[in-house]
Order: structure tokens, then sequence, then C-alpha cells
């Protein structure tokens, strides 16, 4: 770019020419959810869009899941790698594959990038990629525990034109459609992500018809550089030093209840951030690997997050220059194909988001971020009654809530820390319009969740039964039956969930990564946890405790043994007197919820010599 | 007999007077928060006091008046609402606390510093009850009326006023919401109730329950202070009918909106956007062909800036509101807000950087030039700068203190190291900023490029700060229209008297029964009747716009599509399924005409409408715009820290064909117009002033 351009960039022109990216990537993703039809896509948003130049910086990337799209640049190097000089104008990339240059997380993300063009020259690239309701494989949905290797978790899409100068490979389609389970809706939501491109397409374009080649690219420069000078002030107010952060899962699927770890050593040094992923477990035969993308991708957004707020509108490439990310071939970080990676989004790649803030929140203590619940997501799969037709149900209605960060409680109900709360809650009435399960139950309850001096927000309890027929529930990529989400500065864990089916007086528990059998009439329960904590819980202001006990999140038993507060029981006044004394020394003895797999109910146990609470 | 608007805005208590002769005559008064009945009858008592009157012998002439108030929408952002309990369908209690995510529309995913959410129902107030609708609007459990006592007696008994009634699935069938609230009702006559389904009676639970609470929230001084202000009308006289001006545009009697709160939010700011079209049709006019496809309403009062962008003169509407952190879910006219006005505080942040808003001083204490605050507004950032007149604002009713204002801007500037009127100068550039980027913001999160728009500028901060907004845009054309100073009021005789209707039932294309369809029309119509015939309109002036909400068969999201003015039958339907593929293929570049649509919530409009406003034309008598000249002040420009002295006409005595060149101040008694440096005025034939860059 030349500097006489960059020069004459009046501000107003910067900042349109920004806000048209930014402004332009939130209209691609309100056009794919309203066009689209799947539940995931459509109405929890399970999507992601964004604008990238020709060499595959990052101009925006405002909204969506970070594993999902801030690895594109990989995506693009290799597109252009493969294609070289045969891309051109009217020309869409299918890719859902995490290997062969895919560089996706996992085989439901299908993603359409689309070269753009003007006046001849390639200057930028979109993506649109949203999770498919099917993709093929042993089980609908593509979350199957035990697939031999990537092949039977459905079909590898490596990246390949689609639509071929504005006409589309009728006999590619069919080779795809042939190979998913509802292909008709499947179809519907790649039109739905094709017209997203090529709306932007035309968005882009009529930018730059507008405001001239250079002046749009040099506003985008410019930002990049306005951006990472910011960032890096950011990081070299960290302290030096090496952090660490270390996160499991409950097991593989494959390899039956022994934790997966991902471990982190995270250097600041100066005004860089590098993140070693190097001492994580090896990749394992089961299905929660990351691929170097996806834990690139989740690195660096819970980096990010790490910085001014103020900069929250603005991250781009500049953002990213001054984060490294290392994760070896061959580890749970950097799977070697054929490796299956199902579950790598909330799994590893959970685990990599809950390492990165645990080490960072040391490093900016003022900026300190709790875990959020462990995901209780199913696939269930059955036939509706009312329609004879089958049907796959997922959602993330039954999570639990956001972690608290330093300052603020976690919110009750924003679902999971690795979507950084992007991914909607749906409707319960929609749901029961739209699938045979009625809702019996759907609330916070009190002391589920990590105590703090901020506290996490409520943990749910969710309940349903299944009037359609008897059919499979694949839990998954769900977690925390045995692992805890950490807690900063002194917060505390978020508790161990349960998902139960009732069926007449039995209890049959379902733990993560597995498959069960639904029978017609069963009540599926789950009890998910809410966020973890912030701050000693000893420390709580008091009279936050008083409101959560008068509010009913917090017992009047949690209120004395957690937080250090008696009040009445009857009155819930407090009892000066008693919380001064109790609170003049630390707790003898912690406390934490558990659930009571007896009553379903949760109640407080010591924690014993485990290390849940950080130090 | 006159026709009155009355808006009540966070500063100031708009009043606009309709002559029978199509004159208008325009008033102001300060608002008065805790009573805004005083300031209501305030305004009217200088429109009285104009024509030597007292009250009663005015307000008898009076044939109506329709008002805006923005007494909703200060309760809900300043929490100063009812205390509200909420009665749900037990086992879940927290639909409204969870909203759908972490953030409302506005958030960025890479902030985590984040308030939780506090819903307006604390946690301990939401009771759940046994009883079940079923989505197909079978009741499958009755309501367990006993549990129902019991927990409206411990809601009354912890002191709340108002109790909304929300239940899943009544959509379907508001059966066991009804009888809910007839209990409620009777256990306690004295409490405002609301249901979800009569507030909205569309699916998707946290939305109609979120705009239900939020509906019971403001419910109880909306009604206290309509059947107020009714009941004061007829002492003094007024036999006119008093019309309340709603969110979605229309208007209505007070009967009617009480129990529907929720649409008295942004009950004035709503009724701008008519007056821009408005205006900009009558430029049109005079210049004899269509120049002004695109506006840009801007209103800049003391409190607020309100935006709205509007295209090919279609008033946009929308139903993903949010208000604050609440979000309500009625549809609104889309007019997006920030706290910058005349009252606008400034401040230095803990960066030391200079913040101007979104805190206003309002009308009381207001600017620290009315003598009483101490807080530097911009309103005093003007008048130091020489902007406004310290004798004549609000034609002198209210006299400014410039030295008052001199030493609370001084007060800012003191940790910024600057002197009083370079802070004055800082002030006006940031202000300016805010209200440019939301402007931006707005236009580009619709696709359009500002500088496509002409700007019509109101509220009576709007005029001075108009020009540095078009500039700041790059916006070719600025109209102050010759009411700018009451935009809001103005748009207000625009309005159509009206209300609307809807019933959620979803059906494919191939399923439909018409006479189902059918039925809900005849119901929906009936009950307009019944609605209209309450305040004396007939059937024959009612109009009716039926409409309906498609998607294709799976899909998450609908459009609104125009059902035919006659039954919908398995012809029409072809038609309407054509028109649907269209306007799908319109919004978003393809159609699916292959795919089975599914038709859910059926609407209905019902609308008296209004008598046009003929405005008239003032005679031209002299040429020469020196006659309107009324002396000069020391204004500052930016770049510049010597005072130029600036040329002040009066916008009473500006005709037709005058021309102004900048820098001029254009005076009146509702506001002050600066033509900045660089740009040209043009007065038209109603007395607007067309602003151009030279």
């Amino acid at each position: 770019m030349e500097k006489h351009i960059l020069a004459t960039i009046d501000p107003i022109t910067l900042s349109t020419v920004w806000h048209a990216f930014q402004s332009l990537c939130r209209e691609m993703r309100n056009m794919v959810a309203r066009t689209a039809q799947s539940y995931l896509i459509a109405t929890l948003k399970d999507l992601s869009v964004g604008v990238w130049l020709a060499d595959g910086s990052t101009v925006a990337v405002p909204e969506g899941l970070a594993g999902q799209f801030l690895g594109t640049h990989l995506a693009i190097e290799s597109i252009k790698e493969k294609f070289k000089n045969d891309l051109h104008p009217g020309d869409v990339i299918l890719t859902n594959d995490p290997y062969h240059g895919g560089h996706t997380n996992h085989l439901p993300d299908w993603g359409f990038i689309r070269p753009i063009f003007y006046k001849g020259e390639l200057l930028f690239f979109t993506l649109v990629r949203g999770h498919q309701m099917d993709t093929g494989g042993s089980f609908p949905g593509g979350y199957f525990a035990n697939g031999y290797d990537i092949i039977a978790e459905g079909l590898c899409i490596q990246p390949l034109k689609v639509i071929n100068r504005g006409v589309e490979d009728a006999n590619l389609w069919a080779l795809i459609f042939n190979n998913v389970r509802w292909p008709v809706e499947t179809r519907i939501d790649c039109n739905s992500m094709i017209a997203t491109s090529k709306f932007a397409e035309n968005r882009i374009v009529n930018l730059l018809d507008r405001y001239g080649k250079d002046t749009v690219l040099g506003a985008i420069h410019q930002m990049m550089d306005r951006t990472e000078k910011a960032v890096r002030a950011e990081i070299a107010a960290m302290p030096d030093g090496i952090y660490n952060g270390e996160a499991s899962t409950d097991d593989d699927g494959t390899i039956l209840d022994e934790p997966v770890t991902v471990r982190l050593d995270a250097t600041v040094k100066g005004d860089e951030i590098t993140l070693d992923f190097s001492r994580s477990d090896a990749q394992r035969p089961g299905f929660v690997n990351c691929i170097y993308a996806a834990t690139y991708a989740r690195a660096v957004a819970s980096t990010i997050i790490f910085m001014d707020p103020a900069l929250a509108n603005f991250h781009n490439q500049g953002s990213l220059r001054p984060i490294k990310v290392i994760a070896p071939l061959g580890t749970v970080t950097n799977a070697r194909y054929p490796a299956t990676v199902g579950a790598s989004p909330v799994n590893m790649g959970g685990q990599v988001m809950e390492a990165v803030i645990e080490a960072l929140s040391k490093a900016r203590p003022d900026r300190a971020i709790a875990c959020w619940n462990k995901h209780r997501g199913d696939y269930t799969f059955a036939v509706d009654p009312r329609n004879g037709e089958r049907y796959v149900r997922t959602t993330f209605d039954y999570d639990g809530s956001a972690g608290a960060v330093w300052g603020h409680d976690g919110m009750t109900g924003p679902t999971q820390l690795n979507t950084l709360g992007s991914v909607h809650r749906g409707s319960m009435e929609e749901a029961e319009i739209r699938f045979p399960w009625r809702m019996l139950k759907l609330e916070a309850q009190a002391d589920f969740n990590g105590a703090g001096r901020w506290r996490g927000g409520g943990g749910v309890d969710w309940r349903a039964v299944n009037e359609g027929s008897d059919g499979r529930m694949a839990t998954g990529s769900s977690d925390g039956d045995v692992t805890q989400g950490k807690g900063a500065q002194g917060g505390q864990p978020v508790p161990c969930c349960r998902t139960i089916i009732l069926r007449g007086t039995e209890k049959i528990r379902v733990k993560p990564h597995r498959m069960a059998e639904i029978k017609k009439g069963d009540i599926v329960v789950k009890l998910s946890s809410g966020g973890a904590g912030v701050g000693d819980p000893w420390e709580r202001p008091i009279e936050n405790v008083i409101l959560d006990v008068v509010r009913e999140m917090v017992s009047l038993e949690a209120a004395r043994l957690i937080y250090g507060v008696v009040l009445d029981s009857v009155t819930l006044r407090l009892d000066e007197a008693a919380t001064r004394k109790l609170r003049s020394s630390p707790p003898a003895q912690r406390y934490e919820a558990v659930i009571n797999e007896e009553s379903l109910d949760i109640e407080l146990k010591p924690v014993e010599g485990r290390t849940g609470v950080a130090s | 007999m006159k026709q009155l608007t009355i808006d009540v805005g966070g500063t100031f208590t708009d009043c606009l007077v309709l002559e029978e002769s199509g004159q208008l005559q325009r008033f102001k008064a300060s608002t008065t928060p805790e009573d805004p009945t005083k300031g209501f009858f305030e305004a009217v008592g200088k429109a009285a006091a104009h024509y030597r009157q007292t009250l009663r012998q005015f307000l008898v002439d009076v044939e109506q008046i329709v008002h805006g108030t923005t007494l909703g929408t200060n309760i809900l952002i300043t929490g100063r609402g009812a205390k509200v309990g909420m009665i749900t369908t037990r086992g879940f209690r927290d639909v409204v606390e969870m909203r759908r995510g972490i953030r409302n529309l506005h958030g960025s995913m890479f902030d985590m510093f984040i308030e939780p959410y506090k819903p307006l129902v604390p946690r301990n107030l939401c009771l759940g009850v046994e009883e079940r609708t079923l989505y197909t609007g079978k009741v499958l459990t009755p309501l367990a009326e006993d549990e129902l006592r019991a927990a409206t007696r411990k809601l009354i008994d912890t002191g709340c006023t108002a109790i909304a009634i929300c239940f899943l699935h009544s959509y379907a069938n508001g059966e066991n919401e009804l009888k809910a609230k007839q209990i409620v009702q009777s256990m306690a006559p004295e409490v405002y109730v609301t249901t979800s389904h009569e507030i909205l009676p569309v699916w998707r639970e946290f939305e109609r329950f979120s705009t239900a609470v939020v509906s019971a929230y403001i419910g109880p001084a909306i009604t206290s202070y309509a059947r107020r202000l009714q009941a004061s009308l007829g002492e003094h006289g007024c036999r006119g009918r008093l019309l309340m001006m709603l969110a979605n545009g229309l208007v209505q009697v007070v009967d009617e909106c009480v129990d529907r709160a929720v649409y008295l939010l942004n009950s004035g700011p709503a009724a701008a956007p008519s007056a821009a079209t408005y205006v900009g049709g009558l430029h049109d006019k005079m210049v004899g062909h269509r120049i002004h496809h695109n506006l840009l309403s801007v209103d800049m009062g003391g409190t607020s800036f309100d935006v709205c962008v509007i295209k090919d003169r279609g008033i946009p509407t929308t139903t993903d509101s949010w208000v604050g952190e609440h979000r309500v879910a009625i549809k609104m006219v889309d007019v997006p807000s920030v706290g910058a006005g005349g009252g606008s505080i400034a401040w230095v942040d803990s960066l030391g950087l200079l913040r101007v808003g979104p805190q206003s001083a309002g009308a009381d204490p207001g600017p620290a030039a009315y003598g009483k605050g101490e807080d530097a507004t911009v309103t005093d950032a003007d008048l130091v700068l020489g902007y406004i007149p310290a004798d004549y604002f609000l034609g002198g009713d209210i006299k400014l203190d410039m030295d008052r204002s001199r030493q609370a801007v001084d007060r800012v500037g003191a940790s910024l190291n600057m002197d009083v009127n370079q802070t004055a100068q800082a002030m006006f550039t940031t202000i300016n900023t805010v209200m440019a980027n939301l402007i931006t913001e707005v236009c580009t999160n619709k696709g359009h490029d500002v500088r496509d728009f002409t700007l019509i500028a109101g509220g009576g901060a709007g005029g001075i700060h108009a020009a540095a907004l078009a500039r700041h845009l790059s916006i070719p054309m600025v109209i102050l229209p010759r009411v700018a100073a009451l935009m809001s009021a103005f748009g207000m005789f625009a309005m159509d008297l009206g209300l609307e209707y809807a019933r959620s039932c979803a059906r494919r294309q191939n399923q439909l029964d018409f006479a189902e369809i059918a039925g809900l029309y005849a119901d929906m119509r009936r009950q307009a009747r019944g609605d209209f015939a309450r305040i004396g309109v007939p059937e024959s002036q009612l109009s009716f716009q039926s409409t309906v909400e498609m998607r294709y068969v799976g899909q998450f999201h609908e459009v609104e599509v125009d059902l035919p003015a006659e039954a919908l039958n398995g012809e029409n339907l072809q038609t309407l399924l054509a028109n649907f593929h269209a306007m799908y293929e319109k919004m978003y570049t393809y159609s699916m005409p292959w795919r089975a649509a599914e038709l859910l919530t059926f609407r209905l409009k019902a609308t008296a409408p209004h008598r046009p406003v003929e405005m008239a034309m003032p005679a031209r008598t002299n040429p020469n715009v020196e006659m309107a000249r009324r002396g000069s002040r020391q204004c500052l420009f930016e770049g510049s820290a010597t005072r130029v002295e600036t040329p002040v006409y009066d916008w009473d005595l500006m005709e037709h064909g005058h021309e102004i060149i900048g820098p001029a101040l254009i005076d009146d008694r509702t506001t002050t117009v600066l033509v900045a440096p660089g740009f040209i005025c043009e007065v038209d034939a109603y007395r607007n002033l067309v602003m151009r860059v030279r």
C-alpha cells in the first residue's frame, strides 16, 4: 500500500469502511439465521461468517464461534495453493474437512468460501460456515463417539468447487446429498449460506466501486495497524512471565472414564504472547481431538478477551499478529489424520479455552475470567409420531450458565464459554412444536454453581418427557460429570453435572460421550451446573449474599458454609455478630455443591483434598 | 376548532397548535418529571396566552389532542417502575432472567466484562403455579386455583402493585391466563394485572414474557398518569378527544392503552419520522420532482438523540427492539437512540479523556446556565461558543447565565489543561461525534451509505448541531423544518388512529383450513369493531390491513406478507405464495418455490385514517433578508481561537427565497439554527430552512 494513500484517508472514510465490513458480517449472520432451517443454525446461531484479504489476513470477524472461523486463514492458504490460478469470479468452495487443507473444526461445520474479485483481481475471501444438522457417518449429527477413524464420522469434503464460475457442479452435489440424512433440509441450508456469500460479494464490490480499491484496502490496513498497536500495548501491560493452565474432559468416548488433558504454558514477553500446548496429552482414539486450526482459533479468541473491552469491536489481523500458538502434531491439540474429531469443538476445544483463561487470569488478575458451565448437549434421534418423520434434536438449552469475571457475577442462562456467548438459547415453545418432547422444567437451582467473591450464574435443572418413539440419545460432546471448570483468584470451580433417564422407578445415569436407548415416556433429567466463581467466596460482599438468599439463588446453609454469612432462617436478617466472628478467620473447612443422585437435589459437601479450588 | 399535539420529552414539553386555517403555532415548556401533567398544562397555558385566552376558553375550542410521552421509557430506563410479581407455569420461573444470551443486540462477542442481566422481576417474585397448555391450544393441566391464590397473596403481601401472568403456549389458548387474571383481579382489584397473550399473542416465551413484564412494570404509572391527565383536561373544560401516541406509529384513546402500557414506550420518538417524510414530501412538491428518496430523520432534544432511516418513504418498524437491557417484542417504529442532547453532561473518564453524555441534566437541575445545576452540558458549551442567545432561550422564558456556563465548562477543562473556549469546542465536537457514530451505525447496519440521504433535523438542539453533523458525515443537504424544535409533536398530526391484533396459528400451505383462518379474522375484526365502537369510531371509518408471517417449512424466522383483501381461498393462496416467494427473493436474493411454505402468525391492523394536514403557505413581503436581522453574536468556530462576529436573524421574519451565507445564526422562540461557515441556507415556501455546503 502506497504511503500517500494511507495519509489521505480521512477519519470518516476510515470508520465508514471499517464499519461497513463489521456490519456486513452482522448482516450476513442474520441472513443465514433467517433463511436456514436447522435449529442449530437458525435459532441457536451455530454459525460464523467473516471477511479475509486475498493473502488470508483477517479483516472482520465480529461474531461467530471461534473454532469455526478464526483459523480460516489456514484454509485460504491451502485453497490458494491447491487452485493456484484456477480461482474465478463466481466460484464457491465447500469444505468440512479438518484435514486435506480444509482446516475445519469437525465435519458438521460446512464452510462455503468464496473468492471475491474486483476488476479481475482477487482481493478478498468470504466464509459462511454453519453447523449442518447432518453430515453422514455412523450416527445422525456427526457425534459418534466410537468411530474407527474420521471416515466413519461422516462425509469428508476437502476444499472442492461446488460452484464453478457460477455453475453448480451437479454431480458433486448429487454425491454429497446422497450421503447425508435429510438431503432436502441440508440443501436448504447450503442455499442459505451460498446466497449469503453472494450477498457479501455484491456488498463488497459496491464498497469498492464507491471508495476505490486503494482507499478500501488502505483503510483496512490502517485499521489493522491501529488494532495491532493497541493489542501490543495491552500485552505489554501484563507482567512478563510464564503462566500455566490446564483443563480436562471426562474421557475420549472410546477409552472410557480416563480424563484427557490440555496443558498450556503461556509466555508473556514484552508485547507478545506465545501459547504453547506441547505438554498436552497425546492424541486419542476417541473423538475429542482438535486439529491445529481449531486449537489456534480458540487460543487466540480466549487471549483477545483479556484485552481492553473497548477494543472488542475492532479485532482483526492486527490483534492476531502478536499472538503465537504452538501445538505439536500428534497431541490432542493437533491431531494427525485420520484421528476422529467429532466432539473437538466442545471437548478439547473447550479445554483449550479453559487452559488459556486460567493462565491469563493469573497474568491479569483484574481481568480474571472464570470457566463457564460444561456442555450438557446430546443428539437425540427417533421418530416424531405426529408426522411419521425421523428427527434429530440438539440444542444448547440444557446448558448451565456464565462464569464470573472480575467485577461481575456470571449471568444465569448463557451457554458455553466456547462460543463466547454468541450461541443463543432456543425457545421451549418452538422446540415443543418441532420435536415430540414436552418440557417439564427449565429452571436455575440454588447453590448449583461455583461460589466466589463474584459467583457464577445459576446451574440449570432441565427435564423433558419423550412423547415420541423409542430411539437413541448420543451424549456426544457433553462433559463435566467428573471434570470441573476452574474458578479464578480463589473462586470455586463449577460443580459436577449429571444426566439421568427416569424410566418408571428406574434411574439410569448416562455419562458424556455415550450412546443410550430412550423409550417412549422416558423423562430425561439434565442437571447442568452454573459457572465458576472469581475471588474467595469468604470475601463476597455480605449484602450480595443476603440478596442471593432472598432471591433463592443461595441457600441459608450455603450462605453460612461457603460465604461465611449467617442469616436468621425466618426473617433472613443478618446476624452481624455471628458473621463477623465467622469471617474473622479463613474457613476451617470449605464446602461445595454436589448433586444427590437419589433425590437429584443439590446439597453441600466438604471439599476434600481435591485441587478444584484455585489457589 | 383547533387540534393540539403535545410531546413530553425528557427535558422539554412541546405543544403544537394547528389552527383551522392551517397555521401552526409552537410552544415549549420545561418538562416536570415528578408530575409531567404540570409541564403539560404549562405548555398549553402558553398556547392559551398566545391567543389571549384563559386555559378554559382555549381548551373548550380544542377538538383533539394527540399526546406523546417519554414517561414509559424513562421509568424503564431509570428503574423506577412498579414492584412487579410474575406468575408463571411451574418449573419455568427463570425464562426472563435467562434471556436468549448474555448480550442484547449491541455487545461484542469479545467483551466478557458484562454485568449480568437484572430482570425487572427478581427471582423470589417469580412464582410458578401448576397449569399447562400445549402448543395445540389444548389445556393439559387446568390452572391450580389454590396455588394461584397462594402465589397472589404472597406477591401482594410483598408489596407488588403489578402482576404479570405468563404461561407457556398462552398464545395458542389464553384460557388459563385469563382465569388467573380474573382471580388475581378479584383478590386485589387495585393491582395492575397483565397477561402475556393479551400483550403479545405470539409464540416464543422469552419475548412474550419479557414484553408482558415490561408492560406490568410501567403500567401502574402510565395508567395513573393518563387517567389523571384525562380528568384534568375534563376539569379544564376540554371536550376534545385525548389520543396517546404509541410505539407502533398509531394513536389510541386512553382507555385502550392503559392495559397495554408497553405500547407507550417510545411514544413521541415514534412520531418524528412521520414529520420528516411530510417535510421531505413538501420539499419534493416545491422542487417539482422527487429529490428526497432517502431521509435521515434525526431529533436532538435535551436528553436523547433519535435516528430513523427512511428509505423510499417507508417508515421502518421492528419487532427486535431492546429498551435498555430489556427485550420488547411488540412492533415498534424503528428509532434507535443514544443519550446525546442539550442536557448531556461533560465528564472526564478514567483514561483522562473528555466524554459527553449519556447522562443528562434534564430539565431539573438542567444545564449550569439555568442557575441550578453545576454540571457543564452541551447547552453550556453552545452558549459559551456564542451559538445560543442568553436572553432569548425559549423566547426568553429561560434566562441563561453565561458566567455559570463558563465556570462549569472551565471546571471540566481544568483537568484537561484546556481553557474554557477550547473545552467548549471540544465538547461540541465530542457530542457531534457521538451522534455521527450512531447515524453511521444505523445506516450501515441497513446497508445504506449515509451520503445518499437528506438530513431532516429536529429537536430543540438539532438546529445548532445539524450542520456539523452533515459536514461530519458528508451529507449534502439538511432541512430544518419550521417546526424543527417540535418534530415529534408535528409528526403526531400525521398519525392514524389504530390498533393491531395478532393470532398465532401454524399451518403448512397444504394443510390450511380456510374456514379456520376466516374465523380468526372474523374474531379479530369483531374485537376491532368493539374496541373502536367504544371510542366512538363507526365501522365505516375503519380500514383493515391483513398480513401473515410466513416461512419455508423448517425455518425459524418469518417474513411478513400482505394477505389478499378478500378471505383467503384456494385460488388467491397461489397469489399469496407467489408474493411470499418474491418478497423472500427480494430480501435474501434467492427463493425456494419448490419448498412448501408455512403460515404462522396472522395479523390485522385496524385504522381510522387521520385528516390530511394542510399547512398554510406564508405570504412573501420583502425579498431583502436584512429585514430579518436582529443583531449579532461573537462566535467561536472549529479550528479557530478568535471569535467571529456572526449575524443573527429572526426565523419568524424570514421569507421564502431569503438566502444566508454562513456563518450565521437564526433564532426562534423554540430553537436556534447555526448556519456554519461554509454552508448556505435558503428559506423555502413553508419557511423551512434548507442548508447546503457551499
